[in-house]
């Protein structure tokens, strides 16, 4: 079962970012699987080294995005791409020193980490992209 | 010691002592070129002002400007004297800027189109200040004019000699003063423009002082204004030649040169040397670094690159591999200059990636970020102890030197190349206790941005951010110009004090965004600077009042006086006009046909002088013209022992072989400066007087 489902109504109507979001989730069920699987510590902290630089390269292109169209909240949901890096680059660090972790605990982390960012700073970037007429759809 | 190396010591020292006495943030020696713009507009706004007042005319001239100067001397006087010695202070400026880039060798690979578009500025400078002095009219201004007009006459430009134009009062016209003015705005405008391609290539290029350096040295020199305003010398009278002029020595050294070696020695001398000026870039040894380059699968377009490039070299191009992605950097090569700075500004650019090979979006050639990675690592094996300092220098500051087992030091072209995870991966591996940037002197990075950069992302003021997880008390900026080695050594010694008393790193720490640890010159106390600023204020600004009419020069030895020859006249035609005969007129074609042919070719004219019986002066001169057929000009000018004595001139127009078709002798009786002009008038064929 993959952690994240990517839908078509997640799309919020810049292309790169949402080939940037459907990557990000690609790579993130991908690390879920490896995690279900068993993979050891190692394996599992160089790929999310690999997805901590796709989210950095990823924000910077919202960012970019954003300040562009003049979003109205860009400063909260800057901060709180700023929180996701910290944070990935702690559990980073836990896994990597530990030389083990918590299959469990990982998957939900992760699905929290990422999913919640998700669902509520880019889901209101989206309704405004929507409102202020500035998506394509 | 090569001599550029020497220079650069000198640099050096100075920056460092300025740095001292001003200021990270006042600097003069940062800001060069933004001072050149500040003095451009001080010149400018004094211009504007004097030329309500300047009245363009023969006697009018010189009367306004003596108006401006005495009877308004507490606005149009300071103004006047803000014109010259801002203008004297900005060729200072220029020399320094120059001397200072050739110093720190920032002419080679692509600086050079800021170094060639800075050789014509020095031009413009010259022209404009050079007009400036004519205008004034005085004799100073007959000098430059004469002097001028004599060295532009040995250049084949001209048709006929322009020092004609100030042979005498009787040859000066009002209109000559209206084109003096024209040039005198022009050029300047000409030389805003060169100004702005100077600068073109350079992302926010600084073009203003800091705004207390600008008052400083404003108020410097309004207090030079004032103490010693700038005067004019006595008016001009082309009927004598004044022997001796105040010189302004910044602007008119070539002048007595003129006088010494020759017109065209001088010209050889500034010609040759601003060719070898333009051609500095290109002359070996050349070192051209290679550019940096985008790797597209790990390019998304977001633009950090191309907000940190601070030579305006990446641009967003778009996208050509396929990708969903609107945007990609592209590198325009023959901007780049290898700092590196847009790989510190890649988020890919991340030494936690380990999957694979590590490659950013953007990357030096020279310079990888994987073989850096690998670098880190090994130095982190020779490090222990509980202070374990790892630095990061850049090639242009103060030296580093590292301590075995205590201090690793990696070189970068920039410390802006350090992309902040970096920092992050050293501490939260425990790669080290302490990272350093150890760059150039704050706001005189090698490479203009690298400085702020480094300070804003640590800050969390410019992306990319050092992660707030890292604790802002591991990390130091050290900013250090080249002979602040002392400064350096104490940065490090007292960052590992502070290392050595941190309790050990515990994840999940405090975090917060914080800049870090910041080293830089240490000034001197206050008095002390203001002293200090007073005195190099005093040395930059006495001799501009010094130097601006001193020593006098004496164009014209003692009890001398000067006679020049000075006519235009159209000789005889070399054949005489004659009726056509029928057959002439048939082979012309119909509306070609006269009654008389007339050739225009005239004869060239053959001049002699001679002075109580010895020849001064032999000379043939062609007539203008395509075809020969215009007047030929004569000017020579001749230094003679003033006292009576008899002249002889002699002029031959009709290609006779032997005798003079003119001939004149008279007895003068010269006072010293006076200035006789030998001319001729159809009416009365040569004349002495």
């Amino acid at each position: 079962m993959h952690l994240i489902e990517w839908r078509e109504d997640f799309s919020i109507g810049l292309p790169g970012v949402d080939e940037d979001h459907r990557r990000l989730i690609a790579g993130i069920n991908g690390l879920h699987e490896r995690i279900e699987a068993g993979a050891d510590a190692s394996l599992v902290g160089s790929i999310l080294g690999g997805i901590q630089s796709d989210i950095a390269a990823h924000f910077a292109l919202e960012e970019k995005d954003m300040t562009a169209l003049g979003y109205d909240q860009l400063a909260a949901h800057k901060a709180d791409h700023e929180r996701l890096l910290d944070d990935i680059l702690d559990i980073i660090d836990e896994v990597c020193e530990g030389g083990r972790y918590e299959p469990a605990t990982l998957g939900g982390r992760l699905s929290s980490w990422f999913g919640v960012h998700f669902r509520t700073h880019d889901a209101r970037l989206h309704s405004w992209l929507v409102q202020a007429g500035r998506t394509p759809r | 010691m090569s001599p550029r190396a020497l220079m650069r010591g000198l640099f050096d020292g100075l920056d460092g002592a300025c740095a001292r006495a001003f200021g990270e943030a006042w600097n003069p020696m940062y800001q060069l070129g933004a001072l050149g713009w500040f003095l451009f507009w001080i010149v400018t706004v004094s211009g504007v002002y004097l030329y309500i007042f300047f009245d363009t005319g023969i006697t009018g001239t010189y009367e306004s400007i003596e108006a401006i100067t005495h009877a308004q001397w507490w606005a149009g006087g300071i103004m006047r004297s803000l014109h010259r010695y801002a203008s004297d202070a900005m060729v200072v400026v220029a020399v320094v800027h120059l001397l200072r880039e050739f110093a720190r060798d920032r002419m080679r690979g692509n600086h050079w189109f800021a170094w060639l578009t800075g050789v014509p500025l020095l031009g413009f400078i010259y022209v404009c200040g050079i007009t400036g002095y004519w205008l004034v009219w005085d004799t100073l201004a007959q000098y430059v004019a004469l002097t001028s007009s004599e060295l532009l006459d040995a250049l084949p430009l001209f048709g006929e000699p322009i020092a004609r134009n100030f042979v005498n009062q009787a040859a000066l016209s009002d209109r000559f003063f209206t084109l003096m003015v024209l040039i005198h705005i022009a050029a300047p405008l000409l030389m805003l423009l060169v100004m702005w391609i100077h600068i073109s290539r350079h992302a926010r290029a600084r073009v203003n002082p800091a705004r207390g350096l600008g008052v400083v040295v404003l108020g410097a020199l309004t207090l030079l204004s004032l103490l010693h305003p700038a005067l004019s010398q006595p008016p001009a009278d082309l009927d004598i030649v004044p022997a001796t002029v105040g010189l302004d020595w910044f602007y008119l050294p070539a002048y007595p040169l003129a006088a010494l070696w020759g017109e065209g020695a001088v010209w050889a001398l500034l010609l040759g040397s601003g060719l070898l000026l333009a051609l500095l870039p290109w002359l070996p040894p050349r070192r051209t670094p290679r550019a940096a380059v985008v790797d597209l699968p790990n390019c998304n377009g977001c633009a950090r690159c191309f907000a940190d490039c601070p030579f305006g070299a990446i641009t967003l191009g778009p996208r050509d591999d396929g990708l969903a992605y609107e945007q990609q950097a592209v590198v325009d090569p023959g901007q780049c200059m290898s700092c590196g700075l847009c790989v510190g500004a890649c988020p890919t650019a991340t030494p936690f990636r380990t999957a694979g090979e590590l490659q950013a979006g953007i990357e030096l050639p020279g310079h990888p970020l994987a073989g850096l990675r690998e670098r880190i690592r090994q130095a982190a094996e020779t490090l222990s102890g509980d202070s374990r300092l790892m630095v990061f220098r850049c090639g242009h500051g103060a030296t580093v030197a590292s301590a075995p087992g205590s201090v690793a030091v990696l070189e970068l072209p920039c410390v802006g190349m350090l992309p902040p995870s970096f920092v992050d991966y050293v501490i939260a591996r425990r790669l080290a206790d302490g990272v350093m940037f150890a760059g150039c002197g704050r706001g005189d990075c090698h490479f203009r941005l690298g400085d702020r950069w480094v300070e804003e992302r640590i800050a969390g003021e410019r992306d990319p951010w050092l992660r707030e997880r890292v604790p802002r008390e591991r990390v130091a900026v050290s900013w250090a110009g080249g002979a602040e080695r002392a400064q350096r050594r104490a940065d490090v010694a007292r960052f590992r004090e502070t290392l050595a008393g941190l309790p050990p790193l515990v994840r999940g720490g405090l975090r917060q965004l914080a800049a870090a640890t910041r080293f830089a010159p240490v000034t001197w106390p206050a008095p002390v600077r203001w002293a200090g600023i007073a005195v190099a204020l005093a040395l930059f600004t006495v001799p501009l009042g010094v130097w601006d009419n001193w020593p006098a020069w004496r164009q014209l030895a003692s009890g001398q006086a000067v006679v020049r020859l000075s006519f235009s006249h159209a000789s005889r035609p070399k054949v005489e006009c004659k009726p056509l005969t029928p057959q002439e007129l048939a082979a012309l074609k119909p509306n070609m046909r006269r009654q008389v042919g007339c050739p225009r070719e005239r004869w060239p004219i053959e001049v002699e002088l001679e002075r109580d019986g010895e020849l001064l002066y032999t000379g043939e001169h062609r007539p203008a013209g395509l075809w020969d057929d215009g007047p030929a000009t004569v000017y020579a000018r001749f230094d003679v022992p003033a006292g009576p004595q008899s002249l002889t001139v002699r002029m031959r127009d009709s290609g006779r072989a032997e005798g003079f078709d003119y001939e004149r002798t008279e007895t003068v009786d010269l006072v010293p400066e006076q200035n006789l002009v030998i001319g001729f008038d159809t009416l009365e064929g040569l004349v002495i007087r």
